[in-house]
């Protein structure tokens, strides 16, 4: 079942890319005592994320930040050497933290999967948009084959 | 099992990244009339190969290609727009074809597989090489979980 406003992000081990390699992160230290947007993606280098939802989540850090924001996270079923290479390629620096749900444990625990396997992608996570308070969800989208609810902006509005 | 030397390439569907975004490809169009020097790896991006593997084909292709290579392909478990950014970075041009087996489907058919889920990187493909000439496995090489040795393009062009 989906996760929904309300309910608790699960604890679970992910990675990161470090100046020394991958390194593990759990869901407990993104979200412990910190009001946390996170956003996921089907994928990294794919069109609509690579043009739109990434770069404006880079693009509005500063606004997003000055709403109360304390860190800015993206998520998406990609090791953890790709999701460092996109955050190169797209210049995110400091401003958006690129984590590898690789196995996707995150994605299944939150109902969030996207069976792409037909298209060569496998399982991934659908599109979607949180802002998280100490590891209580306040407000959850989901755009579903469109890019709409989940953009940077429409967080924006709603802070 | 282990695909080996003699057996023909098990007939899948892959994929590469077109103009137009990715595009379904199958093995026989790959391989079918063609002398091909295919390898593979754990990943796009990753150390070794981004730093080794992947470079040493891309040097290597006019070398290759002199000694009777039609066509040099790269697969790994990842899909067509991982594959395609990743040779974009590393300048793979014309010289060595991205293939994404984003499913596993070729690597599962060919036993290649290697489950490296708890590492967060679920199933990926072993480091490997071979000389496909017309579909059939005439030279197979794979290189033990950690190391590079077997399955370079040097160690391919010596061999040929």
């Amino acid at each position: 079942m989906t996760i929904s406003v309300g309910d608790k992000m699960p604890t679970i081990d992910l990675s990161i890319m470090t100046q020394d390699g991958p390194g593990g992160i759990s869901t407990d230290e993104i979200f412990a005592g910190k009001k946390v947007a996170i956003f996921g993606l089907p994928g990294a280098f794919t069109p609509t994320c690579s043009a739109q939802h990434l770069p404006g989540f880079v693009q509005n850090a500063d606004a997003l930040k000055a709403k109360g924001i304390d860190s800015i996270v993206c998520l998406a079923v990609n090791d953890v050497f790709v999701m460092g290479a996109w955050g190169k390629d797209q210049n995110v620096g400091d401003a958006v933290i690129m984590v590898a749900d690789g196995s996707a444990n995150f994605t299944k625990a939150t109902g969030l999967e996207l069976d792409l396997t037909e298209r060569g992608l496998g399982l991934r996570c659908q599109r979607f948009s949180m802002v998280v308070d100490d590891g209580e969800v306040k407000s959850l989208h989901i755009d579903d084959g469109v890019f709409e609810m989940t953009s940077a902006e429409a967080m924006l509005s709603e802070l | 099992m282990s695909i080996s030397v003699g057996d023909k390439i098990p007939s899948v569907q892959v994929h590469v990244l077109s103009d137009d975004g990715p595009k379904g490809i199958s093995t026989d169009e790959i391989f079918a009339g063609k002398t091909v020097a295919l390898f593979g790896l754990p990943g796009a991006f990753t150390r070794t190969c981004s730093a080794k593997h992947l470079p040493g084909f891309i040097d290597h292709a006019d070398a290759l290609k002199a000694k009777g290579i039609d066509q040099i392909v790269c697969i790994s478990v990842n899909d067509a727009f991982v594959m395609g950014a990743w040779g974009k970075d590393r300048g793979a041009g014309d010289a060595v074809m991205m293939v994404a087996d984003g499913s596993a489907n070729f690597t599962k058919a060919a036993g290649l597989d290697v489950d490296m889920s708890e590492k967060g990187y679920g199933v990926r493909c072993r480091r490997f090489s071979m000389l496909v000439e017309d579909g059939v496995v005439k030279v197979l090489n794979i290189d033990a979980p950690g190391t590079y040795e077997l399955t370079s393009a040097e160690a391919m062009l010596v061999g040929l």
